[in-house]
């Protein structure tokens, strides 16, 4: 299984690169055709447009867009995505910088997601045929119909300023100080030893996390309900129960098995729309993460920004794919053998 | 922050369980410590970089500024003790302060001095203090306290421009050893707060820098947190998860105003909301550009997006600055726009076509007010094509002359000074204002030169007037800021909007 799981993943990480290529060049040449003058832009307001011709020039702004491309992906290989141009800062930095705080914030609502995707997927099955089916299923379209951003306003105000029971501004009280050692705040506030800092950063990550996490769980949950129908009208669910096992273990010991692949297949490609849902719930929640860098990059039309960021997107959901498929293979004993 | 509230609490038994130390002790010892809700991170911390007004009161905590305004703006010594403009603002003598010192414990002198005005423009930093500092021939140190700015032409607000945006001195030994990228991440000034931490796009922690020259802040740490939504900001106020915040909607304020606790306020300041407008194109007619000011009922928008508190103005400058003219009025006249119009043969029926450009969030309300400009407008027969832009773009439009015949700005000054209003707005050479004109532009490069300070705000004052008369800009409103606190907070109102960290104060 290990040699079928590192095929896949060599396999994957092959067809990355041209996938990355891909997305870099269509990323570049869009920006570019963009009405903005990145060399204008990068320079005080009161620059002549001598002075702006020759920035273009050092920018490489005035070669054809292939060999500007070429360039930019030459420089980028080498780890230099260039400078932002409204935060004067080398933009890998900056995406670096930003980065572990996305990441965190989209694992944790990835969990929540998964556990109330699949409670709820459990529930809504295990109350099929019943008067309470209607009522479940209402609920999970209502859930499905709320996009996060919305989430995000509903729980600051519900949590946040009625019941102030969770804060809603930044990653960390404002009297503690900030660990950083890789970046993730958790884990870095463990290794500093400091519980009081876990749990500030903890309480900050809740409201936002549930935001994008309930924003994400109704699509399990209805997906797993789904296959969970799919796989009960498979020969050996019959033949499970004609051997005298309970309900609860077909469903816990056989079905469930069967019906998780197709929704881990879906959260994995949900996963790339939970992570650009960190956008907005950042902004909301003054979360310091790339999303937040997002935002500010395109209102500034910073190209070279916004450009690591986009890319920094892409790598990120096609490892979460990878990921995924890999799971996927070690799950699915039929897919081992091909 | 007395109270003690529930999430403390919760808090306080979780950190317990924890075995951490108690969020309770800290929350009684809060009365060193402020958290303030402010709408923007700092561009960078350079503070000579990029002309930003909203960071202005950031970076006057970290770095300080040759001269200071108090807070009826009127220029004061800061780290200059004594300074001379020569008769024709040719050259300035300075004498800096022997007391002051950079967070490292570097002493400043002129040669900082020297190094930000003049050095770091010349070795070719892309720098906004470039530009207002362009005249700059050379800075002659004479001691380390004693200095001659030498100008290639007159400079006559060069003291106000010693309080303006960008002018902080930065440390010129250190910024030359460590480099400007680590500068910027570890910058240090002589300002009365030292930079303690900062997370980009979330917060900035100042702590009381003890060896500060003048009076130290009352309060020992303050935390900005950077909260752009502002009705996350109004939330943060409402629920105490910060001490004070501004630039809240107007609605807010009154609202919040009433809540016990709390102290709301809407404070007029030295920026205007106008109407920037091209010479060209449908405006080259002056009728149609006089008939569009007057068709503007600007008590009307003051009323419906600022609650009121937005004092219309006549012209390019705020009450209480020196170019503002108290008995001159341009008034709201839709019967005398229509006749305006009329005259070259414009009317309801035969609307005359304008471009009218506008941000969407620039500055609070900008598109609603474009809006109901273009209503104003369709009444008396002008008939505008709204778009909207984008801030970053603005010059770009403007320097390529694309801008439309009219455009929704707002212009801050903080230094309160009529160069720094009409002066740029209508000066055909910068890049400002679509108003490119030569004769109004003549009159306002003349006064550019004009040395004696009287002179120069009569001259200024009867340019405003002139312009206001001929069409060339069409002020509307003086903007306002918004500021919501605990009532116990204190802090001390600028007529320019600053919320200096530095003034606040338990009470």
């Amino acid at each position: 299984m290990i040699a079928t799981v590192a095929k896949l993943i060599a396999f994957r990480l092959l067809a990355a690169v041209p996938i990355l290529l891909a997305v870099s060049a269509l990323l570049f040449c869009a920006l570019r055709l963009l009405p903005v003058d990145p060399a204008a832009m990068s320079l005080p307001p009161t620059a002549t447009i001598a002075e702006i011709d020759a920035q273009r020039h050092a920018m490489g702004l005035d070669r054809p867009l292939p060999e500007q491309y070429l360039i930019w992906l030459d420089a980028a290989l080498h780890g230099n995505f260039g400078r932002s141009i409204a935060l004067h800062s080398q933009a890998g930095s900056l995406v670096a910088a930003t980065l572990p705080v996305t990441i965190e914030l989209a694992l944790a609502a990835m969990v929540i997601a998964g556990i109330l995707g699949f409670g709820g997927g459990l529930l809504l099955f295990h109350l099929r045929g019943t008067v309470l089916e209607t009522v479940a299923d209402l609920g999970s379209i209502l859930l499905l119909s709320i996009p996060e951003f919305l989430w995000g306003l509903i729980l600051l105000f519900v949590f946040g300023v009625v019941l102030d029971l969770l804060p809603f501004t930044g990653q960390i009280s404002p009297n503690l100080p900030l660990p950083d050692i890789t970046g993730f705040l958790l884990i870095d506030s463990l290794l500093a030893g400091r519980p009081d800092v876990f749990f500030s950063a903890l309480e900050h990550l809740i409201l936002p996390a549930f935001a994008l996490g309930l924003a994400f769980s109704p699509t399990i949950m209805r997906v797993l309900r789904s296959s969970l129908f799919d796989v009960y009208h498979e020969d050996y669910i019959q033949q499970a129960r004609l051997r005298g096992v309970s309900e609860r273990r077909i469903l816990l010991r056989h079905a469930l098995k069967n019906a998780v692949l197709p929704t881990l297949t879906l959260a994995g490609v949900q996963f790339g729309i939970l992570f650009s849902g960190t956008l907005l719930i950042e902004v909301i929640y003054s979360y310091p993460g790339m999303g937040n860098l997002m935002v500010d990059a395109v209102r500034n039309a910073d190209l070279p920004l916004i450009q690591a960021i986009g890319l920094t997107y892409c790598i990120v959901v096609l490892l979460i794919n990878t990921l995924v498929d890999s799971l996927y293979v070690v799950l699915n004993p039929k897919l081992r053998t091909q | 922050m007395s109270k003690l509230q529930r999430r403390t609490f919760l808090q306080a038994a979780a950190a317990a369980a924890l075995g951490a130390g108690s969020p309770i002790v800290s929350a009684l010892a809060a009365n060193d410590s402020a958290t303030i809700g402010w709408p923007n991170d700092v561009p960078s911390w350079d503070p000579n970089q990029r002309f930003t007004p909203d960071a202005q009161p950031l970076f006057k905590a970290v770095f300080d500024q040759p001269l200071d305004q108090d807070p009826q703006l009127k220029l004061i010594p800061h780290l200059i003790k004594n300074w001379t403009l020569a008769p024709d603002a040719m050259s300035m003598a300075v004498e800096l302060r022997d007391d002051v010192t950079f967070h490292n414990g570097d002493k400043m002198t002129t040669d900082d001095f020297r190094y930000t005005f003049f050095e770091r423009i010349k070795s070719g930093v892309k720098l906004d203090t470039a530009n207002s500092w362009k005249k700059v021939e050379d800075i002659v140190v004479e001691s380390p306290t004693k200095a001659t700015m030498k100008f290639n032409s007159p400079a006559p607000t060069a003291p106000q421009w010693m309080a303006f945006l960008g002018s902080f001195v930065v440390p010129k030994k250190y910024i030359e050893g460590q480099g400007l990228d680590n500068f910027l991440k570890k910058p240090i000034g002589t300002g009365p707060y030292k930079l303690a931490e900062y997370e980009l796009n979330s917060r900035i922690v100042l702590e009381r820098y003890d060896n500060y020259w003048g009076p130290k802040p009352k309060i020992a740490r303050v935390t900005i947190e950077i909260i752009k939504d502002p009705s996350a900001r109004v939330a943060a106020i409402q629920s105490g998860q910060v001490d004070c915040t501004v630039n809240i909607p107007v609605r807010e304020v009154d609202r919040l105003g009433k809540e016990s606790g709390f102290a709301a306020e809407i404070n007029p300041i030295t920026r205007v909301i106008l109407l920037q407008v091209r010479a060209d194109l449908a405006f080259a007619d002056e009728n149609v550009r006089l008939a569009a000011h007057h068709a503007i009922d600007k008590a009307a928008l003051s009323k419906a997006f600022y609650g009121g508190a937005a004092v219309p103005l006549s012209v390019l400058a705020t009450p209480g600055t020196p170019g503002y003219l108290p008995d001159f009025s341009f008034k709201y006249d839709p019967s005398l726009a229509k006749d305006l119009l009329a005259k070259s043969k414009f009317g309801p029926a035969n609307p005359v076509k304008i471009g009218f450009a506008t941000t969407n969030g620039q500055f609070p309300s900008d598109y609603d007010i474009a809006r109901a400009i273009v209503q104003m407008w369709k009444k008396v027969g002008i008939e505008a094509d709204l778009q909207v832009i984008e801030y970053a773009k603005y010059f770009e439009l403007n320097r390529a002359a694309k801008l439309p015949e009219a455009t929704l700005y707002s212009w801050d000054n903080a230094t309160g000074d009529p160069e720094i209003f009409s002066g740029y707005q209508l000066n055909p050479k910068m890049p400002f204002s679509p108003w490119k004109d030569q004769d109004i532009g003549n009159r306002v490069l003349a006064l550019f030169g004009v040395a004696d300070y009287n002179k120069r705000i009569a001259g200024y004052r009867d340019l405003e007037r002139y312009a206001v008369q001929n069409g060339a800009t069409m002020p509307l409103l003086q903007s306002v800021v918004t500021v919501v606190r605990k009532r116990n907070l204190k802090y001390t109102k600028y007529g320019n909007g600053w919320l200096l960290p530095q003034t606040l104060q338990w009470s």
